[in-house]
């Protein structure tokens, strides 16, 4: 990536080195343990590419004629009976009266998400390294990372436990004499349901680089800053944090990458059907997956929305990259 | 979970203690730190608790006294249940589940571990474009509508078992894991003396690499099969035959409408004694038992593999 002159020129020579003893059937074996990930990738990524044309025709089914070269229905129908439509199908989803609300969801929780799941994980990564007790350390950073392995439909189950109306909190209510909440039906609690949630679920997982990268750091800095008279806080403020910005920024830069990408199991599942809640949890990917399943036939409508999301999403990995590439050259991902 | 927001303020607690010859946290604040951490702990285990503990429950108790800590009156009948015809479909969708998650996982580990090991090695000439093939499919996702029609249109692998783990048999991102794993953890001489020793590609990774690199291999096999195992969206997407549903969607299915359950009951073998069942159906109890037989293997397994992934995933995150 980084085209050097010099670079270049090296990977010239290199290019033309000629191949050694032994090296076309070292080669040949390494290209054969490549295989199986090269035919997944072909087929699962690179493969769809074409259909994404979906995005800027109108689908109609047809049948390929015997003897036609491409027999597969869908790929015969898309490419050669399909009419061009430009910028129409996007245009659909622009002015779709639900497009401010997914865009507000999906943007607004990861943003969110990724402040709070920012501090979490930080504190997280600190109070868990400088504990006294190693192997209580050990044991709790176990166990906060344990829902990290459950999937969002037994947390959709666990949620039910508590909010339900024979749940844990309803039921407290009512022993405290107090009317029981009916949190299914109040819309106002799922942006802070969502919220909880995925702290929950993601906190102890999201700590791990960062108490790596802490136990990494060298130990006299803290003993000079120690000496010095600095405290924990200090410490944490002046030698603990500035090393950590790098780590810090590389992530929420990876996070605005995937600022489109909601987690569709959650936002779907958790308020099991709830329709109260529906406006707060309606996402991009729930509005694909729903138009997909609603109107099977109008397929270009759903593909122009993840078209949408796709671009903006490589984009921005794009964008982040080579900032990431100008702040910190070590920790951009190419 | 709002302890764990509330653990930054404090640490200037600290401020307070006398400076100290070993640079420790003072007696005071790793109470502190212990107690946030304590609560955090708690909040991720009594959630669980009270699953497990509402599945032992009397469904009727639970239905009238509701979610406990401690079972109000004892009863196994919803495991006797899930036991019993009644379980049937539930039956069918673990044993998906298990062949889903065992070829997926399998899969995973050898595309994967095949894949990343010539990235690894600095003479493999075409090593960029390579990554740069792996990398690709992270960077640019085809969307859920490219993937659909792939699925039931080109590959037709709709309402077969292939759908729920094919497309999460392989995956670029534990190709970037492993790679870093074997470059940090396989040093280069060992392979070249292999290699002097005259043993081939093949030999030296298979005998020589892979013995070394099990911790990776056990990382990225975890992963695999705790997603192929969590996997929701494929069934909801691509499956709706009855016969091949997983576990987590009959459970989505079942919390979202007893109905379900009913049916399910009701369409698994035994007409006559399911149908007697369906009257006194342990309905509340029986969904959060199959919620604990969904998610126990993952607790049970997990006090043992997270050594494992720990470990295989901090070295795999230093991005080399």
């Amino acid at each position: 990536m980084k085209a050097t002159a010099l670079s270049k020129e090296t990977r010239k020579v290199v290019k033309k080195r000629s191949w050694g003893t032994g090296e076309v059937k070292r080669h040949l074996a390494y290209l054969i343990m490549l295989l199986p990930g090269i035919i997944f990738l072909f087929v699962f990524s690179y493969l769809p590419l074409p259909t994404i044309i979906m995005a800027f025709k109108k689908y109609k089914l047809a049948i390929p004629p015997a003897g036609h070269w491409l027999q597969n229905k869908f790929l015969y129908s898309l490419f050669f009976k399909s009419p061009w439509v430009g910028l129409e199908n996007f245009k659909f989803i622009l002015n779709a009266p639900l497009f401010p609300v997914f865009m507000r969801n999906t943007i607004g929780y990861n943003l969110v998400f990724m402040a709070i799941g920012l501090v979490a994980a930080v504190a997280l990564a600190v109070g868990i390294n400088e504990l006294r007790q190693r192997k209580a350390a050990k044991v709790y950073h176990t166990i906060l990372f344990l829902p990290y392995f459950l999937s969002w439909i037994i947390v959709t189950y666990i949620l039910f436990a508590f909010i339900s109306p024979a749940g844990v909190i309803p039921q407290a209510f009512t022993a405290l004499g107090m009317t029981p909440p009916q949190l299914y039906n109040n819309a106002k609690a799922w942006p802070i349901i969502y919220v909880i949630f995925n702290l929950w679920k993601y906190a102890g997982n999201g700590s791990i680089i960062y108490l790596s990268t802490i136990t990494g750091f060298s130990q006299e800095l803290y003993e000079a800053a120690s000496i010095d008279g600095a405290g924990k806080w200090k410490q944490f403020r002046y030698v603990t944090f500035p090393q950590l910005v790098p780590t810090i920024i590389l992530l929420q830069i990876l996070a605005v990458g995937r600022i489109l990408n909601a987690d569709f199991d959650m936002f779907y599942n958790l308020r099991n059907g709830a329709s109260a809640a529906y406006q707060n949890s309606l996402t991009i990917d729930v509005y694909v997956y729903e138009m997909i399943k609603s109107n099977p036939s109008k397929l270009y409508y759903p593909a122009a929305a993840a078209f949408f999301q796709s671009l903006i999403g490589f984009v921005l990995v794009l964008t982040t990259n080579s900032i990431v590439r100008k702040v910190e050259p070590e920790m951009a991902m190419f | 979970m709002t302890s764990m927001t509330n653990i930054t303020p404090a640490l200037p607690k600290k401020k307070t203690s006398k400076y100290k010859d070993m640079n420790q946290l003072s007696a005071g604040a790793n109470l502190v730190w212990n107690v946030l951490l304590i609560i955090g702990c708690l909040f991720c285990i009594v959630p669980l608790w009270i699953v497990i503990v509402a599945s032992f429950t009397d469904n009727a108790t639970l239905v009238m006294k509701g979610y406990k800590f401690w079972p109000a009156v004892f009863s196994g009948s919803a495991y006797k249940f899930l036991l019993s015809s009644g379980g049937g479909s539930m039956l069918v969708a673990y044993k998906n589940t298990v062949a889903a998650t065992l070829l997926g996982t399998v899969l995973c580990v050898i595309s994967v571990g095949l894949y990343a090991y010539p990235l690894s090695r600095t003479d493999f000439r075409y090593r960029r474009f390579f990554t740069f093939y792996s990398f690709f499919s992270m960077v640019f996702n085809v969307g859920t509508v490219a993937f659909y029609m792939l699925c039931t249109s080109i590959l037709q692998i709709n309402n077969t078992l292939y759908a729920l783990f094919l497309p999460q048999s392989f995956s670029a991102y534990w190709v970037i894991i492993m790679r870093t794993f074997y470059r940090s953890n396989i040093p280069d001489s060992v392979i070249e003396s292999a290699r002097i020793d005259g043993a081939g590609e093949w030999r030296t990774l298979l005998q020589i690499v892979a013995p070394l690199a099990i911790p990776g291999f056990a990382t990225v096999a975890l992963f695999a099969a705790v997603g192929i195992w969590n996997n929701y969206f494929n069934a909801l997407l691509l499956i709706n035959k009855r016969e091949l549903y997983n576990l987590q969607y009959t459970l989505a299915e079942i919390l979202k409408s007893i109905q379900f359950l009913k049916e399910m009951a009701a369409s698994s073998g035994g007409a006559v004694d399911t149908i007697k069942n369906l009257g006194d159906l342990p309905s509340e109890s029986f969904r959060m038992a199959m919620a604990v037989v969904t998610m126990g293997p993952i607790i049970l397994a997990y006090p043992f593999f997270q050594k494992y992934f720990v470990k295989g995933l901090t070295i795999g995150a230093v991005k080399g």
